[in-house]
Order: C-alpha cells, then structure tokens, then sequence
C-alpha cells in the first residue's frame, strides 16, 4: 500500500516539476519576447513625444500622438510616467492632454475597481496628471483603505484648490489614525498655501500629535506669519508640544522669539531644553552665548551635545567660546564635547 | 525483545515519513504565500517613484553599522558601495573589531581618516573603544576601532553607542548593498512608523556576478556547483521561506547581513547579545518578546527587492563552519527563549514560529540522518526494500525540485535577475543535483553541531574570503 502511495507520488511530483519547469521556460520566453517588443515601442513612442514636446504647438502635436498610441496603453503609461518624472511646469501639458485622450477614462473606470490594487495603481497615474475637474473621483477614495487614501491625498495636493485644501485638512483633522509621515509629505508638497489652513487647524482643539505635525510644518515651510500661534505651544503641558515648538522657533528665526526660547532652555524636560539650545544657536542672538555656554556644563549628553552645535551656528563666536571650555580643567565632560564639536567643525566643515 | 525491534523500526520509519511530508508541505504551503505576496508586492508598488522618498522631508535618517573583522579584502569596496546609496540622510559607521589584518589602515588611507575627540553615551557594553574616526573626504564615514569583543553583537554594540540616527542597519563588511535597497526597504517605516519595529531585505549571492566599483553590475550563476546550490538555497529560504513566514507574522530571522530595525526598541531590549552566536536571530526574537510582553503593536516586514549581495563560501570546509555556526545559533536561541514556545503571550512567533524552527529547523537534521542511518543498517541486515527505498528517494528528489523551482518561479516574478536562459537551466539542474551529496552533507553538520552545542564550542570560525573582484568570475 504505502509502496503504491510512494509510487504514485513519485509520478505526480516529477509531472508537476516537469510542467512548472516548462511553464517557467515557457513565461520566461514570453516574457522576453513581450519586453524586446516592448522596449521598441518605447522607443519608437519615445523619439514621437520628443518631437511632440519641441513642437511648435505641442498641444496639437499632442492630440495627434495620443491618436496615433491610443490602442498601447502598457507602453504608453510606462512612458508617461518616465517623462512625468524629467519634466515640470507648462512643459507637462502636453503629456496630460497625452493621458486625457489614451487612457484617462479608463483610469477613471478602474478607480471604482472592487480591487485595491487596480485602485492604487490608478489613482497613482492621477498623482502626475489629474486636472481639477477629477477632484470629486479623488475625494471619493478618501474613505478607501489607507494606502489607497494617501495616494489620493497625493493626487489632491498636485491639483491644490481651495476646496481640496480644506478636503484635506478637515480629513486631517478627522483621521483617527493619521500616518504622520504621510500628512507631512502631502503638506510638504503643497507649500506655503497652507497657511491659512494651517492657522485654522492650530487653532482648533486637536490631539496633541497632530497640533504636533501642524507645529513642525510651519517651520519646514518656513511660515513666519503663524509665529504667534507658535509660540502658544511653547506653554503646553505635552512635551513633545514643546519640543516642535522649540524646533519650529528655531527654524523661523523670528528675534522675538529668544525670550521663548530661553525659557524652554530652562525646560524641566531635558528634551526641551536640548532643542531650545539647538535652535537658540539658529537664532545667532549674542545675547543667547552665555546660556548655550552654560548648557554645555548640562548633567545631560544631549543638552550639552545640543549646545556644542548650537555655538557651531555662531561661526567664530561660538567656535571661540568651544575653544575656552574645551581648554578648563573644571568639567572634563563639558570639555569633551566642546573639542567633539570643534573636530567635527574642523574635519567636515560641520556638514555632517 | 526480537518482537520490540520491528516495532521501534516501523515506529521510526513512520516518524521520517511524517516529517517528510510535513517539512515538504510547509515549505511548499510557505512558497504559495510568497507567491500571493510578490505578486501582490508588484501590483502595490507599480508607479511608486522610490526617488520620492529621496526627497520626502521627514524620512527617519539611518545609521548603517559594518562591522568589520579581518576584511581588508573587501572592506574598500564595501564602504564605497553603502556611501553610494541614494538615500537622504545616512551616516556609515564602519567598526574595525581589533582586525589583525590591514583594514584599519586600508580604511585610513582611502578615505583619509582623522582621529575624532568623539563624545558618545554608552547605552550598551561592548569591549573598550580604541579611537573613532572621521574621514576627511567623505563627512557620512565613521570609523570605529575598538578591541576585539569575541564576536559581531560586540561590535554592533559599539556601532550603536556611538550611532546618531533613529534606524540602523546592520549590514556585513563582506556585503554589497544595491544603491536603492535602503530607500525600498525603509518604506514600511514611513508607511506605518509606529508599528514598524524591523524589516529585512533579501539577500543573494555575489559569487559568478561582476562586481565593479561596489557595485553588481552583472548578474551570473557561479562556476563552482556548491556555490550553485547555494543560489538556490538563498532563493528558497528568502523568497520562499522568509516571505512565506512574515506574511504570516512569524519573522524570527532577519539575516545580519542586511536588516533595519528601530534602534530605541533594540536599545530598549539590551542590544545585540554578545553571547549570542547568530546575534541576528536573538536580536529579532528578543525584540518581539519585548513587544509582546509589553503589549504593543508590531510588525517586522520583509520586502522582497532591496538586495544585499554577498560572498557564499565555495568550499565545503568553510561552509561546514558557517552552517554549523548557523544550527549552533538556532539551538542556543532556541533554548534561550524556550519560555516562549507554545505561549499565546508570544502571539505567532510563540504559537508557530518557534515551534516550527524547533520540530523542523532543529531537529530536521537528525531525523534525516536517523533515516540514512535506519537505511544502511537495513543495507547491512538485508533487510532493506530497494523499490521502496528508490521510489522514496525519488519523491523526496522530485519534492525538493518541486520547491526549488517554485522558488525559480519566484525568482522570475520578484526581480528577474538572472538574465539567461542558461541560468534557470542550470539552477533546476542544481535542484536535483544538490540531492545526491550536497543535502546529504549538510543534514550531517547540522546534525554534528548539536555535539558541539553540547560540548559548549562558542566560537564563530573563520570565513576565507576570496574578495568581491575574484568572486565576480562568471563561466
């Protein structure tokens, strides 16, 4: 009996081996032959949509070209996707009247697909080349999973209007579970529009983690006029507030804000006190140098690391005040760090 | 007593048998997950444009950690290789484990490296450090020289206390990391940064692949056949095996030639453990009990196209060593974390990863050598049924081709990196050949290091190195 079994799966697994074995040689020549095939029409597409792109009228040249490759959506996406990536501006019309006559609709179609990964893959094409009017496909996959919803935020914020700024904030604000990372590079790429926005949702009574991200953006995007509503966080009693607060100050320079910043340097958290430091340096107000000097002498390793770099900033100044404390006998620790960051100014410029 | 024999030999004949089946069945049930999972992986990362990350402005910065011991062969090449990876803010942390070789100088002279007054926070004891260093010419290169700690988890310590960034990767001197691998393996982490606490990447072998200017610029099958079944094993075990068991939440492995992991969880959990023999397997598991115990969520990826090439041992001597140091891993860790065996506190890792390691990683060699053994013996009586034996033979040949060819398949649909027809021709043959000595060979140094488990052997065996120009020979 247990012979027969053996027998029998013997012939089963050595049919088996021998069809997938042939199917991989099988795919493997099919796959071959598709990609040369491929690689020609890329090609041929190629040397088309450059001609198309330094056309007189590209946009004409554009509808003929989308006429002529209608019927190769692979390639053509493919393509689209390339040069999406070279080009920037006014150049890139030229490719979405490309997209709007070859596969717009179908991407639209597929955006309803039950699959998410058809989705994904849809609403990815309408991160490069969605015009306004799509807004309202995209705002309806807000409420997909998240992958798919990032993807659609990604896509709103190329096609940014007032309606899908406040779409994206008021989803922002909703999220219970908001993939910081993901807001932040949306935010990041919308820019200094957001401003407004930014204001309203600071205002708001939100979840400290997400006042948290708002904080950081402002001073990422370098958006000096929410100073004031800044500085407020500055007094909050969740720290990790404090902290973006005492970053987002340091990065918007504002003079007026070195009073804030002394007091978050005097911080109970030493977290707090090591970005006040840091960001204090960004500030270059000599009158700050006698407190960074003084953090260098912190109990904590990074207060005085924080510090060391935050004389750095000064230039001169500062790396003159490291040369003293690096040379006093009193506090070897504090020495220590102030001749790290000297080699460190010394040997990569601070670059590192 | 002549009645108990017939008995306790069917009764072990059936127990190789089970086994058999079992093994076989896992793996091919393992390689139909990673099946569903490439495919899938594919289909989520079509139009995903990886130089995004390049420019995204909050991606966590990586500190990648070489530890180095006696590679002045290869160690130039390395460091060029990981300071050529596109990925925004990185620094490389190269730390020369008291190497009795050249490396230190070798590093010096290539990169100019200047003595640094460096103040660091020891969070985690490793063996005194002699100096760091800086390089002048390159400001992402540190170069840490401490005294030799008796193994990689010292020096990967000492990596760790003087690292500045939030990620860590710990990656072989021996290894080639592609110039996007960390850029695609650190998606996880800006999908799903809380949860995210490791992710591992693949790793293949540089042997028969040209090497130029820390790069894989050509990918070949090696000339020498134990290379070749290396290949394939690679293959199984990381498209195969490893996918197959993330998907199903039981990573315990992320192999310390190429892995990231979030360095406040590995800090907060001790660190590498020095005493630990394959510090990449102890890491990872006592990082999930640590989550586990304190009741957080967590996830430990693995994804299936940052590559990290490196150098497979071409002799059978030196890869007895290595697999031998491998099965000594398994059993110290497995004994060490015993406690988390069959506990739904450890949720799938003590349900079914640990299990599985320990019914079938661990205790697979002896029962395949308790099989030849039964069967020589058998020989030796007379008693052996040779159609039996033979069709038996051929259904675990024809099994294990089986498998390897699903993991050719997974090859073809992952990365497709080997360009040839040739090659997929003759890591099929590799499939069957392997079965005839090579399979064989290695049940029995596996089997052996449970002796030298026993008799407390610690050491980890020198690895000879031919170096990446030399290994990059295609036939």
């Amino acid at each position: 009996m247990l012979q027969t079994i053996v027998l029998f799966s013997f012939a089963y697994l050595l049919l088996l081996s021998g069809s997938l074995f042939l199917f991989i040689l099988a795919r493997r020549l099919l796959v071959d032959a598709r990609e040369r095939r491929d690689l020609r029409l890329y090609g041929e597409m190629e040397g088309e949509l450059l001609e198309v792109l330094t056309a007189p009228d590209p946009n004409r040249a554009a509808l003929a070209f989308a006429r002529r490759h209608k019927p190769r959506p692979r390639v053509l996406k493919q393509l689209l996707v390339a040069y999406r990536e070279a080009l920037a501006g006014r150049a890139l019309e030229p490719l979405r009247t490309i997209f709007e006559r070859t596969i717009r609709g179908r991407c639209l179609r597929e955006l309803r697909s039950p699959w998410l990964t058809t989705r994904l893959q849809n609403v990815r094409l309408f991160v490069d080349f969605s015009r306004p009017e799509e807004a309202a496909h995209l705002v309806n996959l807000l409420h997909d999973k998240p992958v798919v919803r990032l993807a659609a935020l990604n896509a709103l914020s190329g096609i940014a209007s007032h309606d899908t700024l406040s779409v994206i904030f008021d989803l922002f604000e909703r999220d219970p579970a908001p993939n910081f990372y993901a807001y932040s590079n949306v935010f990041n790429s919308l820019g200094q529009r957001i401003e407004p926005f930014l204001r309203m949702s600071l205002r708001r009574p939100l979840p400290p983690g997400k006042h948290a991200l708002l904080v950081e953006m402002a001073g990422r995007l370098l958006l000096r006029g929410l100073y004031a509503d800044i500085v407020r966080f500055a007094l909050s009693p969740d720290k990790e507030l404090r902290i973006r607060a005492a970053r987002t100050l340091g990065r918007l320079a504002v003079p007026a804000s070195r009073r804030t910043l002394l007091a978050l340097a005097a911080d109970p958290a030493w977290e707090v006190q090591a970005q006040a430091v840091r960001s204090l340096g960004h500030l270059r107000d000599w009158r700050a140098i006698p407190v960074l000097v003084k953090a260098l002498f912190s109990p904590n390793w990074h207060v005085r690391y924080n510090a060391g770099h935050g004389l750095a900033a000064y230039g001169l100044v500062g790396v003159l005040q490291l040369q003293e404390v690096s040379r006093q006998k009193e506090d070897r620790f504090a020495a220590d760090m102030a001749a790290m960051v000297l080699d460190s100014v010394v040997l990569t410029g601070g670059g590192a | 007593m002549s009645g108990l024999l017939p008995v306790l030999d069917a009764g072990i004949e059936t127990l190789i048998l089970v086994y058999f089946l079992l093994l076989n069945t896992f793996y091919f049930l393992f390689s139909i997950l990673s099946l569903a999972g490439i495919l899938r992986y594919r289909r989520l990362i079509t139009f995903v444009r990886f130089g995004e990350i390049f420019r995204m402005p909050i991606v966590k910065p990586v500190s990648v950690i070489v530890p180095a011991f006696n590679e002045g062969q290869g160690i130039i090449e390395s460091v060029r290789s990981l300071l050529a990876l596109r990925y925004p803010v990185f620094e490389v942390i190269v730390v020369n484990d008291g190497s009795t070789d050249d490396t230190l100088a070798r590093l010096a002279e290539a990169f100019d490296l200047k003595l640094w007054r460096a103040v660091y926070r020891k969070s985690l004891s490793s063996a005194p450090v002699r100096g760091i260093y800086r390089s002048a010419v390159q400001p992402k290169l540190v170069v840490v020289d401490k005294v030799n700690g008796g193994g990689k988890a010292d020096a990967l310590n000492a990596g760790l206390n003087v690292s500045r960034y939030p990620l860590f990767c710990a990656v072989d001197a021996d290894s080639i990391l592609e110039s996007d691998a960390l850029l695609k393996v650190v998606r996880p982490f800006i999908e799903d940064p809380e949860r995210t606490i490791g992710a591992g990447g693949i790793i293949r072998l540089s042997n028969g692949c040209a090497v130029r200017e820390g790069q894989v610029v050509r990918v070949g099958i090696p000339r020498n056949w134990i290379a070749r079944f290396q290949v394939l094993e690679y293959l199984r075990a990381f498209l195969g095996g490893r996918l197959g068991m993330a998907m199903l939440r039981s990573t315990l492995i992320i192999s310390g030639a190429f892995g990231i992991f979030r360095k406040d969880i590995a800090i907060a959990c001790g660190g590498y453990r020095a005493a630990s023999i394959t510090e990449d397997m102890d890491l990872v598991v006592r990082m999930q009990k640590l989550m586990h115990e304190k009741k957080r969520p967590f996830r430990i990826p693995f994804i299936p196209d940052p590559i990290c090439w490196t150098e497979a041992p071409e002799s059978l001597r030196v890869l007895a060593r290595q697999r031998g140091r491998w099965h000594r891993g398994l059993i110290q860790t497995l004994v060490e974390y015993r406690r988390m065996l069959f506990r739904p506190r450890y949720g799938a890792a003590g349900l079914f990863a640990m299990p599985f390691y320990a019914l079938f990683e661990l205790t697979g060699p002896f029962i395949e050598c308790l099989g030849y053994a039964l069967f020589a013996s058998h020989v030796l009586l007379g008693q052996a049924n040779y159609p039996f034996a033979v069709a038996f033979f051929f259904v675990a040949v024809f099994y294990g081709t089986f498998v390897s060819l699903l993991s050719i398949l997974l090859e073809e649909l992952s990365e497709h990196r080997y360009p040839r027809l040739r090659d997929i021709l003759i890591l099929t043959v590799s499939g069957v050949a392997e079965n005839l000595f090579y399979r064989q060979y290695l049940s029995v140094v596996r089997a052996w290091s449970l002796i030298d488990y026993l008799r407390g052997k610690n050491e980890w065996g020198a690895m000879e190195k031919r170096g990446f120009a030399k290994a990059g020979r295609t036939p």
